[in-house]
């Protein structure tokens, strides 16, 4: 049996005999998330680690009563087994729920949406993933540079399916060659391939690319006194930004639970740049529209039109504490596939742009620094450059910026560029993940460095 | 149960394999979260799975299933083989078995009381917490949640490895958000998941946890009206609940061999530290005592063997302040050809152990933390970490703390908000002027140190004094 078909047979088998076995009174909801996946690791150009993972995951829902319990376990792909853990996760839901105080914002499932998308891909023999990956990239050692990274491959699944009757399933082969090319000087370039048909030349080409761009990283490192500096933000570096539309984000919950530090936005104590928009845009085609409860979000959801809040995302369980109307935001109501518009500033201008300041292709390590005021501070990392009369004089020596968000897309955005980048999510804690943003580059004045 | 495993891998191994192991792991988790008086959520799972490793002409190859059907099992082998023998021409480092011990060992959390609490009374005890911090309608989230962990793991090796472990770690969440108007402050019982320890039910204070949750809400709405932390360059005093973050961000990360080795610099990053600054580097102070110790018995990250199974010890990786040993496991001690301790540790059964903090401590001084204050004409006492970032060789970083008091000639004085700190690593650890005695030392813990690729979060513990540095650069938040 294939992948793919053993994965799907997992959720059936699951969803048959939990809703098969459900009792009047109870309800449930199913939330499935499966990868069949290759990974390899490398550094100088050399295996590291190698390996294969099977996984997949059933989480329930349980409703009785008024009372809510949420239990996971593995499933084998062996159907005797896969049968006495999803009957013992039930029977412990079963034995739990009556002890537990009445959840007071309990949502029931209610929807009844069904909807199915496979999407096969063609990717390298896992046999010749080594070679395949590696042997291009001995072109790197030539060049006098060191490379790093992870490629990961294979089948990635999410299903999700009600006692109401919903029913979903998404599945996808991708891979994502994520990797970072290092001069000896420290200084590296961070590239990637990701997508869903392997092409060797193509992957041959953008290492080529990425071979072209170490010569400006091989020159004399300029340091860079703390100060206000004109910066241009690339989209992989807009995409470290991305996440703190979630975190402390753009959720009612958060909102209203004093958490979100874009409360002043909300409360209209505070706005950003009429530029400035940020979608919710299942367009993309990159990760599916259903949640964890199998309800189905619109295809597409304005959140912040020209500079002020348009929508925030509301769970189903926000909905009934605030009595407001659900957009089918999963529990942690975060953003999925962002999209941020587009501008008029040229992309392939970039440079001139700047006039004499930073050229910024990927950040590090951002956190919250100051919620009311909505400040982050974060690193540069990897390709950053000094920026004299349109063009790049050196790179610099990594800098810690802090800087408001009402700043960075407010009052300081000076710009957007009309090209945007489709910047794949490539995160892999537990599961590979799905999802990807799309993004311009943003032009800022006075970009606060501190350190 | 090992002799099962040890069945399971002899009819999985390939006639062709050198060697192979097979590592079993299973995780029993539950957890019960209230909100604003109300319950909130309650959540359980069962997390069982394998992973069967071979060695083939110097490269290990691997594959994970949580199935423990002998033919599922057979198939992940021989995969595992598969990719190993593609891999071996390109190996990183031919390694051999002595990276792979044949240590048999068992190791149990000690526990006081070891009868689990039930559903009712842990869902009735965060219910209660939450009301307990609802003491002024400023309060606009109070929230608390308790979760365990009773965690399995086995690992038998042809070479004749055979351990097993049985690890229980308990979480304790309480926080209090209060909002003024424009200005929102949150406190919390040692910062976000800083509470977690290994140990029986006895780590939960079902008698006290009332009274700490009260004067957590008190400190939050007792910052809505507090000042900005002043900017300033002056002493800087840390409680153990950020010394924790300390530690992990600007010792732990930085000491990880893998980083020195480069394998973390397209993810995590890299480190500052160099292989030849083993044994020469002066990290700190003299006052500067760092061990690794996976030994303590309450501390979170404590266990009998890594998951390669080398033997726990305790070692000092910075003495008086000298760097004299850096967190590398026995993969990277071979390819380093440098000392190192027992870390290779895994998030679980499907993905592989690579070098991990444990348990990394300060070990106390001197000092009583009174006396550390009354040696101070003026500076900051923060406590509780709320922001941390720092760069991929970390060096420079930037730390903010949920709470704050000055100190102004040689006592504690008003309480100030939004108390952050910036500085360069070793040059701030080289400004630590006192070190606490055993009276202020703190155990923390942390469930999700993340690194790796692919990405895997871990279980880490820290404990520490409080500790005083010279000449810091303070700030505050955005008027």
């Amino acid at each position: 049996m294939s992948a793919l078909r053993n994965m799907e047979a997992r959720f059936d088998q699951a969803c048959g005999l939990l809703f098969g076995e459900l009792l009047p009174g109870e309800a449930l909801t199913l939330d499935f998330a499966g990868e069949s996946s290759e990974f390899m690791r490398f550094n100088e150009g050399k295996v590291r680690q190698i390996g294969h993972m099977d996984r997949a995951t059933v989480q329930i829902k349980y409703f009785r009563d008024g009372r809510t319990l949420s239990s996971a376990f593995e499933t084998t792909g062996d159907e005797d087994q896969d049968a006495e853990f999803a009957a013992a996760a039930l029977s412990r839901a079963r034995r739990e729920a009556p002890l537990l105080p009445v959840d007071p914002y309990q949502t029931l499932p209610a929807c009844s949406d069904t909807s199915r998308e496979v999407f096969q891909g063609r990717l390298p023999e896992a046999d010749r993933i080594p070679d395949e990956i590696l042997g291009p990239g001995e072109a790197i050692a030539k060049a006098g540079a060191d490379f790093v990274g992870l490629h990961a491959q294979g089948l990635v699944c999410r299903g999700a399916a009600s006692s109401a009757g919903a029913r979903h399933w998404f599945a996808t082969e991708t891979f994502a060659s994520d990797h970072s090319t290092y001069l000896p000087n420290g200084k590296a370039v961070k590239s990637g391939y990701a997508g869903r048909e392997w092409d060797a030349r193509e992957y041959t080409r953008r290492l080529a690319t990425t071979i072209s761009r170490l010569e400006a990283l091989a020159r004399p490192e300029k340091v860079i006194p703390p100060g206000k500096y004109r910066v241009y933000i690339a989209p992989d570096a807009l995409n470290e930004v991305v996440p703190f539309f979630s975190w402390n984000g753009l959720g009612e919950r958060g909102l209203r639970e004093g958490e979100s530090s874009w409360i002043a936005l909300r409360d209209g104590r505070k706005s950003l740049s009429p530029r400035f928009r940020l979608d919710q845009d299942f367009g993309l085609g990159l990760e599916p529209r259903f949640n964890d409860l199998g309800e189905v979000a619109p295809r597409l959801l304005p959140l912040i039109e020209a500079g002020r809040l348009a929508n925030t995302l509301v769970s189903a369980r926000s909905a009934k504490k605030y009595g407001l109307a659900s957009n089918a935001a999963p529990a942690g109501e975060e953003v999925r596939s962002p999209s941020i518009g587009a501008g008029d500033l040229d992309e392939d201008k970039a440079l001139e742009l700047v006039g004499t300041g930073l050229y910024l292709s990927n950040l590090h390590y951002l956190n919250w620094s100051d919620n009311d005021s909505g400040r982050i501070t974060g690193m540069t990392r990897f390709a950053c450059f000094w920026v004299e009369d349109g063009r790049i004089v050196s790179p610099i020596k990594d800098m810690r910026f802090d800087e408001s968000i009402y700043h960075l897309f407010g009052d300081k955005l000076a710009g957007l560029t009309r090209q945007r980048t489709l910047v794949p999510e490539t995160s892999t804690y537990g599961h590979r993940a799905l999802g990807g943003a799309l993004l311009p580059g943003i032009l800022v004045e006075d970009f606060a460095f501190t350190l | 149960m090992s002799s099962d495993l040890k069945r399971l891998l002899e009819s999985a191994l390939p006639p062709d394999a050198e060697w192979a192991s097979l590592r079993r792991v299973r995780t029993e988790g539950r957890g019960y979260q209230a909100k604003d008086g109300q319950f909130e959520e309650a959540f359980d799972y069962v997390d069982e799975g394998y992973m069967v490793e071979v060695l083939h002409e110097g490269q290990f190859g691997y594959a994970a299933l949580a199935s423990a059907e002998p033919a599922a099992l057979k198939a992940a082998a021989e995969k595992a083989l598969r990719l190993a023998r593609a891999a071996a021409p390109r190996t990183i480092h031919p390694f051999g078995l002595e990276v792979r011990p044949a240590t048999v060992a068992r190791y149990d959390t000690p526990r006081k009381l070891r009868a689990a609490f039930g559903a009712d009374l842990l869902s009735r005890q965060a219910i209660q917490l939450t009301k307990a911090m609802q003491i002024s309608g400023k309060i606009v989230q109070a929230a608390a949640g308790i979760d365990a962990r009773d965690i399995e793991m086995e690992l038998v090796s042809t070479s004749g490895a055979s351990l097993e472990q049985h690890l229980h770690i308990l979480g304790y969440e309480v926080q209090a958000i209060a909002r003024d108007g424009a200005v929102t402050q949150r406190r919390s019982a040692n910062g976000p998941r800083g509470r977690n320890n290994q140990g029986g039910w006895e780590f939960l204070d079902i008698a006290g946890g009332e009274a700490e949750a009260r004067r957590i809400a008190e400190q939050a709405l007792e910052l809505l009206s507090a000042p900005e932390c002043p900017s300033m360059t002056a002493d800087l005093v840390l409680a153990p609940d950020q010394m924790m973050l300390q530690i992990h961000e600007s010792v732990g990360h930085p000491l990880e061999l893998d980083r020195i080795l480069g394998d973390e610099r397209n993810f995590a990053g890299s480190t500052f530290v160099k292989l030849e600054d083993i044994g020469t580097l002066q990290y700190g102070s003299e006052l500067m005592n760092i061990t690794f110790d996976p030994t303590l018995p309450t501390e979170a990250a404590s266990y009998g063997a890594d998951d390669i199974g080398n033997p726990a010890r305790k070692e000092f990786l910075v003495k008086n302040g000298l760097l004299v040993r850096a967190l590398g496991s026995l993969e990277s001690q071979r390819r380093s050809d440098k000392p190192g301790v027992a870390n290779q540790r895994a998030q679980d059964w499907f993905r592989a152990p690579i070098d991990r903090m444990a348990n990394l401590n300060l070990e106390p001084g001197k000092d009583r933390f009174e006396d550390i204050i009354a040696s101070i004409e003026r500076g900051v006492f923060m406590e509780a970490n709320r922001s941390w970032s720092i760069d991929d060789y970390r060096n420079k970083f930037q730390f903010g703390c949920e709470y704050a008091r000055l100190i102004e000639d040689g006592k504690l004085a008003g309480t100030v908000r939004n108390p952050n700190y910036r500085g360069v690593s070793s040059r701030f650890w080289r400004s630590l002027f006192k070190v606490g005695d055993a009276s202020s030392f703190g155990i923390f813990g942390t469930p999700n140190c993340g690194k790796g690729e692919p990405n895997q979060v871990i279980t880490t513990g820290h404990a520490s004094p409080v500790c005083a540095f010279r000449d810091v650069e303070i700030f505050g938040g955005e008027a």
